[in-house]
């Protein structure tokens, strides 16, 4: 028996697991980008464009919740529209990244294959449907943000260009068809088997008390029946600097944690849409299983698909007008934190600007930063329940349990 | 035929990732590529991994610990081609806005003193290895690729377009942010991008890299009657913060 495995996850990382010892280590070496620093001194504007940059998968949450924070410290009021346009963001921005994580990387796992890109030969209706979401959630990004990876349309207060009514109208009917593939990726996931392990998780998400709160909410509730308020973040959520990490590890309350798909779905599910919320009743849901992150991702594209299709008839019954951007006044030092549900979980971010409107000062906190502990927890209660089976199985079953938690590593290293 | 097939690495140092899912989107096209040639590495896409020697070896992001200066220098032994995916492979994208002073001071402030920083410096691939073609774009444009990858496949070495964001932005029907008083890099920029950021209500940051024969002290005239002199250093420390020293170290280099 090797001493010691390394299994290979998402991103520039590592799970060690010493055998003998029975203990499990998460590295992660992706370089230091610095973005905390390299905003100082820029104008509090450019901080949206240049956080999208942070993560390509998840470009459209940074850009949203930097905006946010610039809005909160400049005490700018967005209308309804904007907020609906940028709800139908959130939404562009779930699919596309759980759709990614489902059928190219955890699928993959579940049906033995080397490649997501297998599967167009021998799943050929299930990649059509994988095509489906990503080509809606795409243009939908596209029509309200100008790009499906980093937005170029998105300012303080607005919108520098509005959608146009006749460009709604026309993802109408791709709403409609990946609605229907969000069906049958539900049942896909409902019918593969999950590895069965029992580890205690506590969840936070992002809540309103009126929606599946995902771009509003002022507070951030616990499965521990805690609420916080969004601007004490750094009091719920403590960061911790490892010698062996260039991303720092996120714990609440001296634990492990766990945000995201799962999270949501455990303390929001009364607000899952119709179609959602039957598949979510009907299965029973394991919350003491982080394997089952895979599927309330599936869950999740079910129900942000029935929500574009509730947005997209709205917003397209008149043309989209009240959305410009703020005209924007500095002159005193002002500070605002900002924090939506991005695919992985409650993003925060803090920016601080001068009185000139330049950032003084940055902190962000990232989904995938606050559940690395728990991904450790988990993997070592993997590690301890599975002493009977063949080493080769208990490595696949460690690759996928950090596969379900769908790090972002290039998120937590900033 | 298998033995014909062009074998290929794609390769992520630090980046976002964003240029990859750029690959991804080109969903159909990205598999009628893979058709054509044979994968053997590629992180993010699959789990077989497989020493080269390759033909093509496409490099996202920039080297920026020790280890990926290592991987890169590897690649490129490796490698009959090797083709920059990226602006922060091209240029050393957004994390390059920092020098290696800065960082320094930015670690203690982040990580707390005690840290011991894997990070050096943000650089582009050029930095520290002959590179044979630029794909810029941050991200790169899915309909730009396919033209480069498919110069690639058909055993040509592509050429960089030789007309800047201009061209592509007028036939968009763009207002020219410019003569509205607003800046934009668009002029010495070069093209590809579709303009796709100045459409969208955004500047033209020239993450596409400098045109062939730009005239940048024309566009700086223009600048200096929109903006502050503190505010024109900005636009050009968004994404060419590395470009004045890299024209002068490295003039071998092939313009992309």
């Amino acid at each position: 028996m090797d001493k010691e495995f390394i299994a290979k996850i998402e991103g520039h990382g590592r799970l060690r697991i010493n055998w003998k010892k029975n203990k499990v280590d998460l590295e992660l070496f992706e370089g230091e980008r610095l973005f905390e620093g390299l905003m100082v001194n820029r104008s509090i504007t450019e901080a949206p464009w240049i956080t999208s940059r942070i993560c390509g998968v998840c470009p459209i949450a940074h850009n949203l919740t930097s905006l946010k924070a610039a809005e909160a410290a400049l005490k700018i009021k967005v209308s309804d529209q904007v907020k609906e346009l940028r709800k139908l963001m959130v939404i562009a921005q779930m699919i596309q990244s759980h759709a990614l994580h489902l059928y190219f990387l955890a699928l993959p796992d579940y049906l033995n294959l080397d490649s997501g890109l297998e599967i167009s030969k021998k799943y050929p209706k299930n990649f059509k449907d994988a095509l489906t979401l990503k080509e809606f959630s795409d243009d939908l990004a596209e029509v309200v943000a100008g790009r499906r990876v980093h937005p170029t349309t998105t300012a303080l207060g607005g919108f520098h260009r509005q959608p146009k009514r006749t460009e709604l109208i026309e993802l109408i009917k791709k709403a409609k068809n990946a609605l229907a593939a969000g069906e049958k990726t539900v049942k896909l996931f409902l019918s593969l088997k999950y590895p069965q392990i029992e580890t205690p998780l506590v969840f936070l998400s992002l809540f309103n008390g009126k929606e599946y709160a995902a771009y509003e909410g002022d507070w951030v509730i616990s499965n521990q029946g805690k609420k916080f308020k969004i601007k004490d973040y750094k009091k719920f959520i403590q960061e911790k600097i490892k010698n062996n990490s260039t991303a720092k590890f996120g714990y609440h309350q001296g634990k492990g944690l766990m945000v995201g798909a799962l999270a949501r779905l455990n303390l929001q599910n009364k607000f899952l849409n119709p179609l959602a919320k039957k598949y979510f009743v009907l299965n029973r849901f394991d919350f003491k299983n982080p394997y089952y992150n895979n599927l309330a991702q599936a869950i999740e594209i079910l129900h942000f698909s029935e929500e574009a299709l509730k947005l997209l008839e709205k917003l397209s019954k008149k043309n989209i007008s009240g959305t410009q951007p703020a005209n924007l006044k500095f002159g005193s030092v002002k500070t605002g934190i900002g924090a939506i549900e991005a695919p992985r979980g409650t993003l925060y971010h803090e920016l601080k600007a001068d009185k000139n409107g330049f950032v003084a000062y940055a902190n962000i906190i990232t989904p995938t930063v606050q559940n690395l502990t728990s991904i450790e927890e988990a993997a070592q209660k993997v590690l301890e329940s599975t002493k009977n089976l063949p080493q080769k199985k208990r490595e696949q079953l460690l690759e996928m349990l950090v596969r379900a938690y769908d790090p972002c590593i290039t998120c937590s290293v900033h | 035929m298998t033995r014909n097939k062009l074998k290929i690495a794609i390769i992520d140092l630090t980046d976002c990732e964003g240029c990859q899912v750029e690959l991804v989107s080109m969903k159909e096209k990205l598999l009628a590529l893979a058709d054509n040639v044979e994968i053997l590495d590629w992180r993010l896409g699959q789990k077989k991994k497989q020493n080269g020697p390759y033909d093509l070896a496409l490099v996202e992001g920039s080297p920026i610990t020790r280890e990926e200066v290592k991987i890169l220098k590897n690649v490129r032994e490796q490698s009959a081609l090797l083709v920059a995916l990226g602006t922060c492979a091209t240029l050393g994208g957004i994390p390059a806005m920092l020098d290696k002073e800065k960082r320094k001071s930015w670690y203690k402030k982040i990580y707390g003193s005690k840290y011991k920083p894997l990070g050096v410096d943000a650089i582009p691939l050029s930095a520290i290895v002959k590179v044979d073609y630029l794909i810029h774009g941050c991200p790169v444009r899915a309909n730009e690729l396919e033209r480069v990858l498919g110069e690639i496949l058909a055993g040509r070495l592509p050429k960089a377009l030789g007309y800047s964001v201009c061209f592509e932005c007028k036939a968009q029907g763009n207002p020219c942010r410019l003569i509205n008083k607003k800046p934009c890099l668009g002029p010495i920029t070069q093209g590809g991008c579709k303009a796709i950021c100045v459409s969208g209500g955004e500047m033209c940051w020239g993450c596409f890299g400098p045109r062939r024969q730009h005239n940048k002290a024309a566009l700086l005239k223009i600048l200096a009657k929109i903006s502050k002199p503190e505010e024109i250093e900005k636009y050009f420390s968004m994404f060419w913060q590395r470009l004045e020293n890299k024209h002068k170290n490295n003039k071998k280099q092939k313009n992309g």
